[in-house]
């Protein structure tokens, strides 16, 4: 799992915003990089729900602006990209669609190999249950003719044994509404692809889109995030960043953040209004700005240098 | 007594605390308890997971924290796989249907063998539409730019405009969010062959292709794709495009008349002959000397009616003398159907919401009195009725008599923001009966204000 895709990652620039589609890119930006993103996509696999969403993975401006800096990600205009899809030689479709059809043809493969592996391991559970109970006897006969009813059975009754299968899977591998019937595994399983690369070639350097244009309380993100910190939209919480130790897979946040200009004045209110939240929902409520503006410093990395910050809590609750 | 039911006002989920399990960031390791391996259709929800405080040295921690991370990396990979039989092809055309329609006419003798398959094969499961193809008048949108030569299946009911040959049209949003589900597979143009064999697009391709096409955003496409995965039906508002006034959202003949003459609009008229009947001597000056006049009251009514001097807005007795223009994004742009709603995609009904989609990026303030003021009078009225709203204040209150959702999508990230246009003029506490605390202990049910105001 910890591949390491080729650097620099390109970004989508879609429509005046920053997305990821390919799932390697995610996961290592996730992992050496601390740039969670947010998943704005319909999961395939439960495409009714709104809790666990999928790719596209979409970055705030900050978030590929610091990409971009660290050297780590370019920006590519893709619907420019893609026009390039239209010149594609023949041959090189042909290629690609060769490509999909194994990978079509292993997927159904690997479809019928499971379901064949779920109906054995239901009919043994089956036996298992009859032995050890004897009314049973009479349902198990009809079990071995209803595997729908089967399937369900043990993934409901361990769990452990389901996720170590789904972790012990190729990424390809289909499992989506085992109930229905079972596909003939000489055809291929027609499949969409995450990403246009292949068939379409990495763009050049040369075509690559300048570094994202960031709101002023960019200095104060980039600053927590270098001292390791999770930074996600706020909005709805509240803020402008919540700001995470760890990766929010596994953590809560610890600040509402709100950025601030040096000289800014500062409505009471807000400070009073913010701090209260956050202490409602136990987070501190953390304020920052850049002393250096953007004139008397040379480099962008030393006015995130010079970034200051304080945080409020209502005490005594 | 008071105090209990303003506290249930502003705590409106007491009791049962309501957790929006999307809220936050979910461990992607209970996504595999979900039995969706053996019961596709109904998915159930996992409960949400421990979290830690802040991270600590311990391996226990990273080997957790790396679980959680595979078991993302494996729901996220996993592919978009299409059944050869239940397959459904679309294909991409970047002109729209009128480039189609033109590049039809060119290829009709080719192509003549192919429709009769297409339009029998249809004709089964849709005989009005196919027997009426050849007279039926074309009502794709210049947006769409995919179309369906062979629409089976539950989506084509809610989405989709069929064109002559019985192909269904989709706007963007429609196919890109059939794409992404992994019920639709769209394939390229051929460009010079059409027996060619034409690849699959990619889902990056797909959003290159029709994020920014006929005025879809990302924010308008978050919100459509996230309110479609909740099982409601949406069409575009007039308000969709820029360039169009939404006129259209207070026609008359679209939506049900409001009741303007009857109703409230009476019984303002009743109560104002009944006031004159009741005090004919106006006596009263806030200029000259005690607000209430002087004279003799013989019931609160009269002092509490005299007090109340401040203006108010009616909301269904002041019709707007003409309605002001909507500023973008402060502008209708879906029209949402319930999922227990009857939808019927050619005769859409008057919608249950109507959502406005901004984006944090692009607008940093909040929308102007002005700017809400148009936007409400921008939808029709819709007065609170019903038994229980009759019986409940702080429910009518709440209803307003003009309501629109605004959907604020902060970076992927949607919240859902409901505004009433609510009359507190016409609550008239003194006026209720058994004086302000029958009125506390009738009105409120067990489920009375409980509703969440996001949805």
């Amino acid at each position: 799992m910890d591949s390491q895709p080729d650097l620099p990652i390109p970004i989508s620039y879609v429509s005046g915003r920053y997305l990821l589609f390919s799932i390697d890119a995610v996961t290592y930006l996730r992992r050496e990089h601390n740039i969670c993103g947010v998943l704005i996509g319909t999961l395939p696999q439960i495409p009714q729900q709104n809790v666990f969403l999928g790719l596209p993975l979409e970055l705030m401006p900050e978030e590929a602006r610091l990409l971009v800096d660290k050297g780590v990600a370019c920006i590519v205009d893709e619907t420019k990209a893609h026009d390039s899809m239209n010149t594609l030689l023949e041959e090189d479709r042909r290629r690609y669609l060769r490509d999909l059809e194994a990978q079509g043809l292993h997927a159904s493969r690997l479809h019928a190999d499971r379901k064949e592996q779920q109906k054995e391991q239901a009919l043994k559970n089956r036996i298992n249950d009859k032995n050890a109970n004897p009314k049973a006897k009479a349902a198990a006969g009809a079990a071995a003719q209803t595997p729908e009813d089967a399937l369900s059975t043990p993934s409901k009754k361990d769990d452990a044994a389901v996720v170590d299968l789904f972790a012990a899977e190729d990424p390809s591998t289909p499992s989506r509404d085992a109930s229905s019937t079972p596909t003939p595994s000489q055809n291929a399983m027609g499949i969409t692809p995450a990403t246009s690369y292949p068939p379409l070639s990495i763009p050049p350097s040369s075509s690559h889109l300048p570094a994202p244009v960031v709101p002023p309380s960019y200095p104060l993100f980039a600053h927590l995030h270098s001292r390791g910190y999770f930074l996600s939209p706020g909005l709805r919480f509240g803020c402008q960043y919540t700001a995470y130790p760890g990766d929010p897979l596994r953590f809560h946040s610890h600040f509402l953040v709100v950025s601030y200009d040096w000289d800014e004045n500062i409505d009471l209110m807000d400070l009073i209004v913010g701090g209260r939240l956050g202490t409602g929902v136990k987070k501190g409520f953390l304020i920052g700005g850049a002393e250096k503006t953007l004139d008397d410093v040379e480099s962008e990395a030393d006015r995130v240098d010079s970034v200051r910050t304080f945080s409020l809590e209502w005490a005594g609750m | 007594m008071a105090d209990v039911d303003e506290d249930v006002v502003q705590t409106p989920a007491t009791g049962q605390v309501e957790v929006d399990l999307s809220d936050e960031t979910q461990d992607f390791r209970f996504l595999n308890h979900l039995n969706f391996l053996s019961d596709a259709a109904s998915p159930s929800i996992p409960r949400r997971g421990e979290k830690d405080f802040e991270p600590n040295p311990t391996e226990h921690q990273a080997d957790v924290l790396s679980a959680s991370r595979d078991a993302m990396h494996n729901a996220l990979s996993f592919p978009r796989l299409h059944r050869p039989k239940t397959t459904i092809i679309g294909y991409y055309a970047p002109g729209g249907y009128a480039a189609q329609a033109e590049l039809d006419a060119q290829q009709d003798a080719q192509q003549a063998k192919q429709d009769e398959k297409t339009s029998e094969s249809t004709q089964k499961k849709t005989p009005p539409d196919a027997s009426k193809a050849a007279t039926k008048p074309v009502n794709v949108s210049s947006d769409a730019c995919v179309f369906v030569p062979n629409p089976k299946g539950q989506f084509f009911k809610t989405l989709g405009q069929a064109d002559r040959k019985n192909r269904v049209w989709l706007l963007p949003e429609e196919a890109l969010y059939l794409l992404e589900r992994g019920s639709l597979d769209i394939r390229w143009p051929s460009t010079s062959d059409p027996e060619a064999v034409s690849i699959p697009m990619s889902l990056q391709a797909a959003y290159a292709c029709f994020v920014g096409h006929g005025g879809l955003t990302l924010e308008r496409f978050s919100v459509y794709t996230g309110l479609k995965r909740l099982g409601y039906a949406l069409v575009r508002a007039p308000g969709w495009s820029d360039e169009v006034e939404a006129t259209e959202d207070t026609d008359p003949a679209s939506e049900p008349s409001p009741p303007k003459l009857h109703g409230p609009g009476l019984a303002g008229i009743l109560g104002s002959l009944f006031k004159w009947i009741h005090d004919p001597r106006k006596t009263a000056s806030t200029a000259t000397g005690p607000i209430i006049g002087f004279g003799i009251h013989r019931h609160y009514m009269d002092v509490y009616r005299k007090l109340a001097i401040i203006p108010w807005y009616d909301p269904v007795t002041a019709p707007p003398s003409k309605p002001s223009d909507t500023t973008p994004p402060f502008r209708v742009v879906f029209h949402i159907y319930k999922p227990s709603t009857p939808f019927k995609k050619s005769a859409p009904p008057a919608p249950d919401f109507r959502v406005a989609v901004v984006s944090t990026r692009d607008q940093t303030t909040m929308p102007t009195l002005p700017q809400l003021g148009a936007l409400l009078e921008s939808t029709p009225l819709d007065p609170p009725h019903g038994e229980k709203m009759q019986r409940m204040m702080y429910m009518r209150l709440r209803h307003g008599y003009r309501n629109v959702v605004m959907a604020v999508v902060d970076q992927g990230v949607v919240s859902y923001l409901r505004i009433a246009d609510s009359a507190f003029g016409k609550e008239k506490l003194f006026e209720n009966k058994g004086g302000p605390q029958g009125n506390k202990r009738g009105g409120r049910g067990p489920g009375g204000p409980n509703k969440p105001k996001r949805r």
